[in-house]
């Protein structure tokens, strides 16, 4: 195993005995990283490693929850979550089929689009969405048995977290893996060394969708209910938040700045209780949720996951690490039209 | 039928241009810098509830009026100064991205300064309505398009005939073209970020005197979208067009198209209500002309497209 | 990466204390698209501040109080509950939305935690298969029917119905226009019309209204949505007296902000108003004269202030019944809580609502009519069972 490989694992091993030994609601903040986790990182595989814009991340987490509560209300066991995916995944390409013909700015706007129509989808097909009573979901059943617990929900998150990041890491390498790089850096290169452009960026947002599909799946066995608004565009903006503030195409910055954007907000609670100003506590929150982002994007462009690889490495300084899931440089895209240099 | 049909026009262009006021900002920025500004709403916003602040103040409505927009000038200026300029050199993503950060920080301002709850916005216009052979046209209405449409038209007369126009159209079309005759492009882009704000600002007090004032008139940022890219990015006129047609569009929607879809669900199928289709009757002609014309109406070809 | 998450959740689990014995956890929308309606959030804490100043808490021990925001959010409202039934070791928890409440209403049986449920909806009432949710007042539908007959009464015939997309709208308009209880009155639906919750201008829908000429429009909507759909109406020309709205729609915000605009508008009753003539309403300036400031002066703020009085006397009798101690087992203690709670008989508020009985999970079942005249909220109508 390698060395990244044997650190998720070890790493998924503490969260599992943390969760054990914290409470209830310890257990309900750590699952929840882990399905943000999930769900960031499906977007990095978009985003970071092929560098389209998705808006819709909500939308598919969305699509995934209601696959999974319908699937599982239906006594579909365990196969509820990979139903999730697919769902997803079909949402995926009909989302990507008109959307990735266009580039850059303009797909992101139709994923913008996608966004809001699929929000309003939710709340329209009522014979299978139970409209804006969303769809109530029974627990989640492992084998037969329904899990009643946050801890169980957590261990399960913790485990398809650390799934998903091996098939990432893994996929990584390949060399599909590669081309989304390249496709990332220039699309009329990647043409000229034969990746067909479009369908890479097609699998691309197909892989993506399947595992926010599956992080949406958890979100609402979790949740017990599957419910419009919580699919929204401010669901969107959180996971692109993530994804910027934990380093733009590094898995390990996804899941930090997963767990960064989903504590900051109980962080900043606890504070103001502290210093009684729970009035102003939800401006104060959305203040720093704002400043952080642009601070970050300002100042820090490759996110915590650098400023993790500094604190971790001894000799201070390092940019660039060698070989293994490094942060990588933020790109020169610049829009085709009026740009400035 | 008629009537209700023309009432819910005279509605939809009276909104529709406070609209295209603010898609007219979006442009400006989007040509000038190339940034697509997610935070215009959050200027919108943000005028409006400094016209409000400076009301309660003490000043005459007018008085607050313009000196919000001369705050929002600043604030524009500011963000482009501190924000962008630091990530000229950043991807698209990290652009976009930061603007919606801009929103978000801007919005909880305002909560934290004002609150959650909508307020009663100082009447900048008489109460009362004009009856124009029984369609009725109230005075906010009539101001709000006189003065959307008057500030647009000077606009686009100042941006086409002065001389800081013409270096502003230099700067959007080559900017390495007009810092080589001597242009000063940032402050250009600075200049074209304060209008813009000031002129979301101005969009956002006429958008208060007729819907109130609330934290929600910055999510017309994401209701002009549609409008700008309807338009293609790159054309003023095109802006203010589709801020037309967007109004009149959603109005009818909401009272044309919803009571026929209504009608047709509900004999049909188990659904009773359509919901809320003219936030989506947009996006959905948006994607319609982003797959025809990803240039947009009025845009010009450009290589957004494989 | 997992490590530092670790070590974050620790600090924030050690950072909450555990001393008090009785803990009451509210969470209301103190920012959100509500936030104009949250007196009800604050109206409980400051009943039990108020036992705490001047009674020493209940039976002698302070109440530890905690008021959250849950934003209207739903995953933000799951959180906080986990935190009041988990951590907070609240003895009974005070929760805000219809959604939340009903995602949650199955684990608040299995957690046998009482709970006051801030929303009026009736799928989160059931005495036997939800034992533990109580609310406090008539149901959405029940309002809609007081308003309905009264309709009748006053020899109306068209109705339409107007609500936001959102379950708090749809919900109770669905049921009612179900249960045929409309065409039982001898009325006529007319249309439904919905619309998004965060519409600024509802214009097009006003003239759909003007068009169909109704006798009565009957909004199930909160005060945000009342406040643009009684502007658009007046632009249409369309009068506030055709328009009836339920609890949500009692706001000095109304009159204040419309003016005119908002002259003879209607609405249902459930509590008497913030500065009626009452017994409670004395007990409110005590508690302010204390120095204590008050966030909203409204009905809502009274219907907290009665939720308070019902959940304290719950949880005095619990501990009377417990030799005047407060019981050790947290369990125990909410067992004992809920049973004092439904066995509630006509417990004096004060004035707020008529004498309340808890053997429904409702409390109060009356209400009656106010109608916007000068400016103010006048009774119009006696107090009728909306059963």
């Amino acid at each position: 195993m390698s060395r990244p490989v044997l650190a998720a694992v070890l790493l998924s091993v503490l969260a599992v005995i943390g969760t054990l030994l914290l409470g209830r609601f310890g257990a309900y903040m750590m699952h929840a990283v882990a399905i943000a986790a999930i769900g960031a990182l499906s977007l990095n595989l978009l985003t970071g490693f092929c560098g389209q814009i998705n808006f819709a991340q909500a939308g598919l987490l969305g699509v995934g929850a209601y696959a999974a509560g319908l699937a599982g209300n239906a006594g579909w066991d365990l196969l509820a979550l990979p139903v999730a995916g697919l769902a997803a995944v079909a949402t995926a390409v009909l989302i990507g089929l008109p959307a990735l013909r266009l580039r850059g700015l303009y797909f992101a706007i139709a994923t913008l689009a996608a966004q809001f129509i699929l929000e309003y989808l939710f709340k329209f097909a009522e014979p299978i969405t139970h409209g804006v009573s969303g769809l109530l979901i029974k627990p989640m059943t492992v084998f037969g048995r329904p899990i009643q617990a946050d801890q169980g929900y957590a261990i399960v998150a913790i485990t398809l977290l650390l799934a998903t990041f091996l098939v990432m890491h893994w996929l990584r390498r390949t060399d599909l893996g590669r081309s989304f790089l390249v496709v990332r850096e220039n699309e009329v290169v990647a043409k000229g060394m034969g990746i067909n452009v479009a369908r890479t960026k097609m699998l691309a947002f197909m892989i993506s969708g399947f595992f926010a599909g599956i992080a949406g799946g958890l979100i609402g066995f979790t949740a017990r209910l599957a419910h419009p608004e919580s699919f929204g565009m401010s669901l969107s903006v959180d996971y692109v938040a993530m994804i910027i503030v934990g380093g733009l195409g590094s898995m390990p910055g996804a899941v930090l700045g997963a767990g960064f954007i989903t504590l900051l907000p109980e962080a900043i609670q606890r504070l103001g209780e502290i210093f009684h100003i729970s009035d102003q506590l939800s401006a104060l929150r959305e203040m720093t949720f704002g400043l952080l982002i642009i601070l970050f994007l300002i100042f820090e462009g490759r996110g915590l996951s650098a400023i993790g690889s500094r604190l971790v490495s001894a000799r201070g300084w390092r940019t660039r690490q060698g070989g293994r899931a490094e942060p990588l440089e933020l790109q020169k895209i610049k829009s085709s039209q009026g740009g400035l240099e | 039928m008629l009537m209700f049909t023309l009432q819910l026009l005279v509605a939809g262009i009276a909104t529709g241009s406070v609209y295209a006021l603010i898609a007219l900002g979006i442009v400006l920025i989007y040509k000038c810098s190339g940034v697509v500004n997610f935070a215009q709403g959050a200027f919108v916003m943000l005028g409006a509830y400094l016209t409000y602040g400076l009301v309660k103040l003490g000043l005459p409505a007018y008085v607050a009026l313009l000196g919000a927009m001369i705050l929002m000038a600043g604030c524009g200026m500011a963000s482009e100064r501190l924000v962008l300029r630091p990530m000229m050199k950043a991807p698209l993503v990290a652009v976009m991205t930061v603007t919606l950060g801009m929103l978000i920080l801007m919005k909880a301002v305002c909560l934290a300064i004002w609150g959650p709850d909508q307020l009663a916005f100082p009447r900048l216009f008489p109460d009362g309505a004009v009856d124009v052979f029984g369609i009725f046209v109230t005075y906010n209405y009539l101001a709000a398009f006189v003065l959307s449409i008057c500030l647009s038209v000077g606009f686009l007369a100042f941006y086409q005939l002065t001389p800081i126009g013409l270096m502003q159209r230099c700067t959007a079309d080559n900017p390495r073209a007009a810092l080589a005759i001597g242009i000063h492009t940032s402050n250009q882009i600075s200049l074209a970020w304060s209008m813009s704000a000031a002129l979301a600002g101005i969009g956002g007090a006429l958008l208060a005197s007729l819907n109130g004032l609330s934290l929600g008139l910055a999510d017309i940022g994401l209701v002009a979208f549609p409008v700008i890219v309807l338009g293609g990015l790159t054309s003023l006129t095109g802006a203010l067009v589709a801020g037309l047609l967007l109004g009149v569009l959603q109005a009818l929607t909401d009272g044309l198209l919803t009571p026929v879809a209504e009608q047709f669900l509900r004999t049909y199928t188990s659904i009773y209500s359509a919901g809320a289709l003219q936030q989506v009757v947009p996006y959905a002609l948006l994607v319609v002309v982003l797959l025809v014309r990803p240039e947009g109406i009025f845009g010009q070809r450009g290589t957004e497209r494989l | 990466m997992k490590k530092l998450i670790a070590a974050a959740l620790a600090a924030g689990l050690l950072g909450s204390a555990r001393a008090a014995d009785i803990t009451v956890c509210i969470w209301g929308t103190i920012t959100g698209p509500d936030a104009l309606v949250n007196g009800m959030s604050y109206g409980p804490r400051d009943y039990f501040e108020f036992l705490n100043q001047t009674k020493g808490g209940i039976a002698g021990n302070k109440v530890k109080l905690l008021l959250l925001d849950g934003r209207y959010k739903l995953d933000e409202e799951l959180k906080i509950y986990r935190r009041c039934v988990d951590q907070e070791q609240a003895v009974y928890v005070n929760g805000w939305s219809t959604g939340s409440v009903k995602a949650l209403r199955d684990q608040i049986t299995q957690d046998k935690v009482p709970f006051m449920t801030q929303s009026y909806a009736s799928e989160v009432l059931d005495p036997q298969k939800l034992p533990y949710i109580f609310m406090a007042g008539p149901t959405y539908e029940q309002q809609m029917i007081i308003a309905l007959r009264d309709l009748a009464k006053s020899g109306g015939k068209n109705l339409v119905i107007m609500h936001p997309d959102n379950e708090y709208g749809r919900g109770p308009v669905n049921v009612v226009r179900q249960s045929k209880v409309i065409e039982g009155n001898g009325l006529t639906l007319q249309d439904t019309i919905e619309f998004p919750y965060d519409a600024q201008d509802l214009t097009a829908q006003m003239l759909r209204v003007k068009a169909k000429n109704p006798d009565m429009v009957y909004v199930q909507a909160s005060t945000p949505q009342l406040l643009v759909i009684l502007r658009d109406a007046a632009k249409v020309g369309l009068s506030a007296k055709k328009f009836v709205g339920n609890i949500y729609n009692i706001s000095p915000a109304i009159p204040e902000q419309l003016g005119a605009n908002a002259e003879g508008f209607r609405a249902i009753q459930v509590y008497s108003d913030f500065g009626s003539d009452i017994p409670a309403m004395a007990d409110i300036k005590a508690f302010e004269a204390k120095g204590n400031e008050i966030q909203k002066r409204d009905v809502y703020y009274m219907k907290g202030w009665f939720e308070g009085q019902v959940m304290a006397k719950a949880i005095e009798a619990a501990i009377a019944k417990n030799g005047g101690k407060v019981p050790d087992d947290i369990a125990a203690f909410r067992q004992s809580v809920r049973n004092e709670m439904e066995g509630l008989k006509d417990v004096d508020t004060g004035g707020i609502v008529p004498p309340a009985s808890y053997a429904n999970h409702q409390g109060s079942t009356q209400a009656r009519m106010a109608e916007i005249k000068g400016g103010k909220y006048v009774p119009v109508g006696d107090w009728i069972d909306a059963r």
